[in-house]
């Protein structure tokens, strides 16, 4: 705590260079560099959400987590220090990058279906690099262009089923049956439910279509799929 | 408020009584507004020629409100849970020198009987009065009484000396940071020294809001010239030209007395242009805040006093870029009242006391479930249990210690079996508590530790700024998983979820709010683990606190029929007819236990 303290800023103008290890790897870069520009320039890349070069960098996101002298900060904000040992990677990163992602997706409407960017985002391309479940299906069904089933009145699962399979089934005009699992978070499950179902579908009809993943379903499904079916729109 | 007091009291004739009362917004609170006018009416009526004096709080909560009465021929008395009622006789006895009601003594100077000194009161015994030597003992509106005891002293010795000096003399004392992470201060004022800047900042951090503590606030708000002090040597060493003391708007009073300080050591010539004859010249401003538990940490305390309450990341730390870009040193009011103290009684009195890694003392606040709540000042190394059970008196009649808090929010609870630790900071750090502001809350075997994190976390996620993500988001799921828990619903994946997230929350938020937050679901998860597990598996609550998991129910063999639960129920969930057993229907029933109060036979059982 006491090496980081004395960091010092050289005068204006003036690019001193200080010398870091990325992974071991040896780069120069000027003094007043960020982390994440001296990882750049070494060729390895660390993923980032907040970060926006010379615009943004308050550090909010934390996913751009790496290790300083086995100290962890984020890349987009702290400073290179002389003789910094850099890593950007391990398992340790890893998992704290992965829970940071799934706690930005646990309070993330995740409306992918009717999202501008049809599943093109950043949040999403993440989540498939880190192994973040907690997508649907609908995420990855708009990439394809085909346009929704269950818009056309189709019982389809992808709302509620782990993505990962690149949409198959919907793609070739049949829907969904949920064979990868429920989606673990329970709020994107109700409020798909409730936003494709609701009104539409009576309560036999959806118990027969969740019935793939009957066993493991949450705990108050039976009253939500009530409330659903009987909310009229 | 305060009346028409007398600001400072000149003894013209030997026997005139000196009635001291505390005015400090714990003694308000008890009481001591309406104990002052009985005083007044007192010696009206008596017709004595005597005069009041306000002092401040000299830290023993459970005494409140007390008063002191003083006279050149006998030993000064203090009166302890003084109701306005009595106040007339305690007077009347104190002038015909009976002493039966006093509790104790300033000083024997003959026999008195059995009335102890206040030295060999235990609570008084253990404690070494290092900053808080004068709380209680002197007017805090008065800087002729802060001088009288040697005040600002310390500042005409460091002023004398150079910049490197005063620093010198601050690095060898060991004084750390008595805000909570315990960070040499000496190396904040070389930083922040060594920094070309023509303005530089000074920042005492009187904010403190952790739940159970308030030793900032006493000792403000009774010796508030000490801090100033302090804080007029700090900007001196680094060679400031502005200082801050941010206030809690919510505690009006320590703002108060603080200005008043500031006023007062204007016109004396210890703040303004060219102080004392030095060419150093320095201002203070009481900078009152809206207050917010975030504003603690010292880089959203410099963005509140830039308009913007938020933390942000560090590097660059204050010492080289703080308020408005320039060098600025934070520092906390105890800290600061260290620092006056030192330069006042000399170095050596501080190194006497304190382990090998921190010098000196520190006051704790004990709360909680003791006899004798207040803020006790114990040199640091001092054991948890001299300071729960010797100072405090340990827990109320029938009740054990089940742990303690220390730390407030970003703390951790210890068991009653590691009471033996010494009170400082690598060794609290190393058993998952820390020393905090020093708020030792103590937690009795009727509370439940799951809801005693519950209420922590809740805390913390309330006060989280919401800039960064684990704080904001990681908490509420944590807060979530701990209701789970406490209603019975969660699994044993769901301990191991609650470890891995709060390790996260620890690793990655941006600042110690959150670095620190999950402290109080990591200790209590690592000590008490049986109890979340009760919780998880067996779904009860054995200390039945969890309302979900308990359930009220009448004894058949003790019911009379009284109907006194019935009507008392506010749902109508209890039923039966007069004279027979009655029951009660769990589905209606929303466990507020009215009916266990109200039953005079004891029928009614918790379960």
């Amino acid at each position: 705590m006491l090496d980081s303290l004395s960091f010092r800023r050289g005068n204006e103008g003036v690019a001193i260079m200080v010398r870091v290890y990325v992974n071991d790897r040896e780069i120069d870069v000027p003094h007043d560099a960020l982390i994440i520009e001296a990882v750049e320039r070494a060729g390895y890349e660390v993923p980032t959400l907040c970060y926006l070069k010379g615009f943004f960098n308050e550090a909010t996101c934390r996913i751009c987590l790496v290790k300083v002298n086995g100290r962890i900060v984020p890349a987009c904000r702290f400073p290179v220090l002389e003789n910094a040992k850099i890593v950007v990677e391990d398992n340790d990163l890893r998992k704290l990058r992965k829970i940071n992602l799934e706690l930005i997706l646990a309070t993330h409407e995740i409306r992918c279906w009717s999202c501008v960017r049809k599943g093109m985002c950043e949040l999403l391309s993440l989540s498939k690099k880190l192994g973040v479940e907690g997508i649907p299906v609908c995420s990855e069904c708009p990439l394809g262009e085909h346009s929704c089933l269950v818009l056309k009145g189709i019982p389809c699962l992808g709302s509620l089923t782990v993505a990962g399979c690149d949409a198959e089934c919907p793609r070739k005009g049949s829907p969904c049956i949920g064979c990868r699992g429920y989606i673990t978070n329970e709020d994107v499950w109700i409020s798909a439910l409730r936003s494709f179902y609701s009104g539409n579908v009576s309560i036999s009809e959806l118990k027969s279509l969740v019935d793939f993943f009957w066993s493991y379903l949450p705990r108050n499904l039976r009253e939500i799929l009530e409330e659903v079916s009987n909310n009229k729109r | 408020m305060t009346g028409t007091l007398v600001t400072n009291v000149e003894v013209q004739k030997a026997n005139d009584l000196i009635v001291k009362v505390p005015l400090a917004s714990c003694t308000l609170a008890a009481g001591a507004n309406k104990v002052l006018e009985s005083v007044k009416k007192t010696l009206e009526k008596l017709g004595l020629d005597a005069s009041i004096k306000r002092v401040g709080c000299m830290g023993l909560c459970y005494l409140d409100p007390w008063i002191e009465l003083e006279s050149k021929e006998m030993p000064s008395a203090i009166y302890a849970n003084v109701k306005p009622e009595k106040v007339e006789k305690i007077i009347k006895d104190y002038i015909e020198g009976d002493l039966s009601n006093a509790l104790a003594v300033r000083r024997k100077t003959q026999e008195l009987g059995n009335v102890p000194t206040l030295d060999s009161l235990p609570e008084w015994r253990h404690q070494v009065r290092f900053v808080s030597r004068n709380c209680g003992l002197i007017d805090p509106e008065s800087i002729e009484d802060y001088l009288k005891t040697g005040g600002y002293s310390g500042l005409k010795k460091a002023i004398r000396l150079s910049r490197e000096e005063v620093i010198e003399i601050v690095r060898k004392s060991g004084l750390r940071g008595r805000g909570g992470a315990g960070f040499p201060t000496w190396y904040k004022w070389r930083v922040a020294y060594e920094q070309k800047s023509d303005i530089k900042y000074v920042i005492c951090n009187g904010d403190e809001g952790d739940p159970g503590a308030f030793m900032n606030r006493l000792l403000a708000e009774s010796d508030p010239h000490r801090v100033l002090e302090g804080l007029i040597i700090a900007g001196y060493a680094i060679g400031a030209s502005k200082g801050y003391i941010f206030v809690r708007a919510e505690k009006p009073l320590m703002s108060d007395r603080l200005e008043i300080a500031v006023n007062q050591a204007r016109d004396y010539g210890f703040l303004g242009e060219k102080i004392l004859g030095t060419d150093f010249s320095f201002d203070v401003e009481v900078y009152r805040s809206a207050g917010a538990f975030v504003c603690g940490e010292e880089t959203a305390l410099i963005a509140a006093i830039e308009g913007r309450s938020r933390p942000r990341q560090r590097p660059p730390y204050p010492a080289t870029s703080g308020l408005l870009g320039k060098p600025t040193v934070i520092n906390n009011v105890e800290t600061l009242a260290h620092v006056a103290t030192i330069f006042q009684v000399g170095l050596e009195e501080f190194t006497r006391y304190g382990t090998e890694k921190s010098k000196g003392t520190k006051m704790f606040c004990v709360t909680g479930s003791v006899r004798k709540t207040g803020v006790y000042e114990v040199p640091i190394g001092t054991k948890i249990k001299t300071l729960v059970y010797d100072l405090a008196g340990g827990p109320p009649d029938g009740k054990t210690v089940k742990a303690v808090q220390i730390g407030g929010p970003s703390g951790g609870c210890l068991p009653a079996s590691l009471l033996d630790l010494e009170l400082d900071y690598e060794t609290l750090q190393s058993y998952g508590a820390i020393m905090g502001s020093g708020g030792l809350v103590v937690i009795d075997n009727t509370n439940c530790m799951v809801d005693v994190a519950k209420y922590f976390t809740s805390f913390t996620l309330a006060e989280s700024c919401g800039k960064c993500l684990p704080c904001r988001v990681g908490m509420k799921v944590v807060n979530d998983i701990l209701e789970k828990i406490t209603s019975g619903a969660a699994s044993l994946e769901d301990l191991e979820v609650l470890k891995e997230l709060g390790e996260d929350i620890m690793k990655s938020s941006l600042c110690a709010l959150g670095g620190t937050a999950p402290n109080p679901i990591l200790s209590t998860l690592r000590y008490f683990r049986s109890e979340y597990e009760e919780h998880v598996v067996d779904k009860r609550c054995s200390a039945k606190v969890c309302l979900k998991l308990v359930r009220y129910e009448i004894d058949s063999t003790k019911c009379r029929g009284c109907m006194q639960c019935a009507k008392n129920c506010p749902v109508q969930a209890i039923s039966g007819s007069p004279g027979k057993v009655f029951r009660i229907d769990q589905s209606r029933c929303i466990k507020c236990g009215q009916c266990l109060i109200v039953c005079p036979f004891g029928a009614v059982m918790k379960v």
